[in-house]
């Protein structure tokens, strides 16, 4: 079991080495293949050819192709991620980044730690009183929020706020006077300004959760052994948390690793409307600005982020089934 | 001598027979089977409740100039005097926003944008999923790894940001839209279309029609393609949804075309424009049409999904 383990694992982190050897050489062609030239951005309409030249040599764009690749790949290793164009021009978008990650990581991570807990129960609850009316109104809500766009329930929660809380904050993530508070009132503000980017972020993928409990642990319920437990006298609650449940579980684990892009997704357009300073805000000003380094940086740490959110899916997944063999 | 020359007579008279009575029979077979379908589906409630809201959506497009109160309602000719964030009333029925644009016109005409994206980008995904699923499934061998590799690729990769390098970098255009959310969207159809390719190849009617000489393209067209499609329907009308929400989206990120009315550049403008605390309207009408509209094809997508593949569905 456990040399399988370990196998299993040596193979997966082959394969998620080589898939981001992959992002990186795809990122790299992306940005050159594509139309538009950093320089041409950066370059005033009638510069001088040594400016030009000048500009071409500063963001390496002199050599030939496979140069600047073996160099953009020794750089990334080192964590140099390019120069930035807009943002703070010429410093390293690495060194811009780096603060936003750890913004976005946190609301990322929180978003996902609940949308799995309230939606593992909603949808527990749900599949236990099917047909039910807490059932039919739950699942009208699900797929109501299931249909409905991130960034809308945003704009739908701001305009709610603004309307009937005036004083609530629905921008940034401290107050301007957030340096005169004391430690209290700094955590309290961070938090008040968390509520309203963290419920919009979780909302759509709690009912994504919830959808899928639900249907598995129905699956679950109509097999024959429930009935077994039933006829054993095993209590129904008892039935529900220690028959069906670690079973309807599996299919949970392996959509919660294949939504692990999707809430870095809702991430995005929570970090756009609440003006979050992450990562997604980081891409929209990359995108606002055209400023090509900033946005290939943070794409290829959104994409590094998944794939290795991925593995540990995988891992967990297999670690809780046995039967899981890849 | 005589054999031999007869054969070929002979086969060439069934072949000129065979396909209009073939041809009549196959219509009258698909005809049955629609017919059936349309019977299972029409007792899906949510399935009939989504096509009831798809068709009033349809409509609105088809005659938006006749329906709109305010024609050309993006024509700063017709907006300039018009009265800013006016309440909705009888004049103005969504009321109108920051620059005196009448809502409810927007609303109408974005639909548009919303169903041609749509269903454009669907088609794109479709078609590249189908043709990716089909030569790996099918061929198998190098050209599978090759084709599954890259898939996977951009399986893993989050296909959200994705969107927006290739939206930023190809440039802001209607037809650009329909293109990236073409381009990012079809590796989930190449995963389920090959997973149907290889079972149906392995069926006894392939083997048997390749035992007589069939070729590749014949096998692909006749047998195996007409045993794809139930499955890929259903997955064509979710990933309707899914493009008519990354349109919104990107139109609402500022990587739209801003001079085509839609709910997401609306949605923009009335965010920009801080519409949230003084013009519910602005907000409300393009937000629920997108909700309407997303959840319309969900709710068609699911029925036929339930209609076409039962036996995926519920013991």
């Amino acid at each position: 079991m456990a040399s399988g383990f370990r196998g299993y694992l040596l193979r997966r982190v082959i394969y998620v080495a080589l898939t981001i050897f992959l992002i990186l050489t795809f990122n790299y062609m992306l940005f050159r293949v594509m139309p538009g030239d950093v320089a041409r951005i950066v370059i005033p309409k009638h510069a001088s050819p040594e400016t030009i030249a000048q500009l071409h040599t500063y963001y390496g764009l002199d050599k030939d192709p496979i140069t600047q690749y073996v160099i953009y790949l020794k750089q990334t290793f080192k964590g140099e991620l390019g120069k930035s164009i807009s943002f703070r021009t010429g410093s390293m978008v690495g060194d811009i980044v780096a603060p936003y990650l750890t913004k976005t990581l946190f609301l990322v991570g929180t978003g996902t730690v609940i949308s799995i807990f309230v939606g593992v129960i909603l949808g527990r609850e749900t599949a236990w009183r099917r047909g039910k009316i807490f059932d039919k109104v739950g699942s009208a809500f699900f797929i109501t929020f299931y249909c409905m766009p991130t960034f809308l329930f945003a704009i739908v929660m701001i305009t709610v706020v603004a309307n009937y809380v005036p004083n609530w904050p629905i921008s940034h993530e401290t107050s301007d006077t957030y340096e005169d508070m004391d430690i209290v009132g700094k955590f309290l503000d961070r938090t008040q300004h968390l509520i309203l980017p963290i419920f919009a972020l979780v909302i759509e993928t709690i009912a994504t959760f919830s959808i899928i409990t639900r249907s598995a642990l129905i699956d679950v319920l109509t097999e024959d052994y429930m009935l077994t437990a039933v006829a054993k006298g095993v209590r129904p609650r008892n039935v529900l948390r220690k028959h069906a449940m670690p079973n309807a579980l599996l299919p949970v684990v392996t959509v919660v690793a294949m939504n692990v892009g999707w809430i870095l997704s809702g991430s995005i357009m929570i970090e756009r409307i609440f003006n979050y300073q992450g990562l997604g805000w980081l891409t929209w000003q990359a995108v606002l600005s055209l400023d090509y380094p900033l946005l290939q940086g943070s794409f290829m740490l959104e994409a590094i982020a998944v794939v290795i959110a991925n593995l540990i899916a995988d891992i967990a997944l297999f670690k809780l089934d046995p039967r899981v063999k890849l | 001598m005589r054999g031999q020359e007869t054969k070929p007579l002979a086969k060439k008279s069934i072949t000129f027979l065979l396909p209009s009575k073939a041809r009549m029979e196959k219509a009258r077979l698909f005809a049955k089977r629609a017919k059936g379908i349309w019977r299972d589906f029409r007792k899906n409630l949510g399935g009939m409740l989504g096509l009831i809201i798809l068709m009033f959506f349809v409509v609105m497009a088809v005659l938006a100039p006749i329906i709109a109160t305010h024609a050309d309602p993006n024509n700063q000719v017709r907006w300039q005097y018009n009265p800013k964030f006016s309440p909705p009333s009888s004049k103005f029925l969504f009321g109108t926003d920051s620059l005196g644009k009448d809502v409810y016109s927007l609303t109408v005409f974005g639909s548009r944008a919303s169903l041609i994206v749509g269903i454009m980008a669907s088609l794109i995904s479709i078609i590249l999923g189908t043709v990716v699923g089909l030569v790996s499934g099918f061929f198998g061998k190098i050209s599978d790894e090759l084709l599954m590799r890259v898939t996977d690729f951009f399986l893993v990769i989050p296909w959200f940001p994705l969107m927006i390098v290739f939206a930023t970098l190809l440039g802001k255009s209607f037809t650009n839209v329909i293109i990236v959310i073409g381009i990012t969207s079809w590796p989930s159809t190449a995963r389920i279309v090959r997973a149907q390719v290889l079972s149906v190849k392995e069926k006894g009617f392939v083997e048997r029609a390749r035992a007589i000489g069939s070729g590749s393209i014949h096998l692909i067209y006749r047998h195996i393609l007409p045993n794809v499609v139930p499955l890929i329907f259903a997955n064509t009308v979710l990933l309707v949804a899914n493009s008519i929400f990354s349109e919104s989206f990107l139109d609402f990120f500022g990587l739209g075309d801003i001079t085509v009315v839609s709910w997401g550049t609306m949605l923009e403008e009335a965010y920009d424009a801080g519409a949230f605390s003084r013009a519910w309207w602005w907000i409300a009408a393009p937000g629920i049409s997108i909700v309407a509209l997303i959840m319309a094809f969900y709710m068609i997508g699911d029925a036929l999904d339930e209609v076409l593949n039962p036996r995926l569905r519920r013991r």
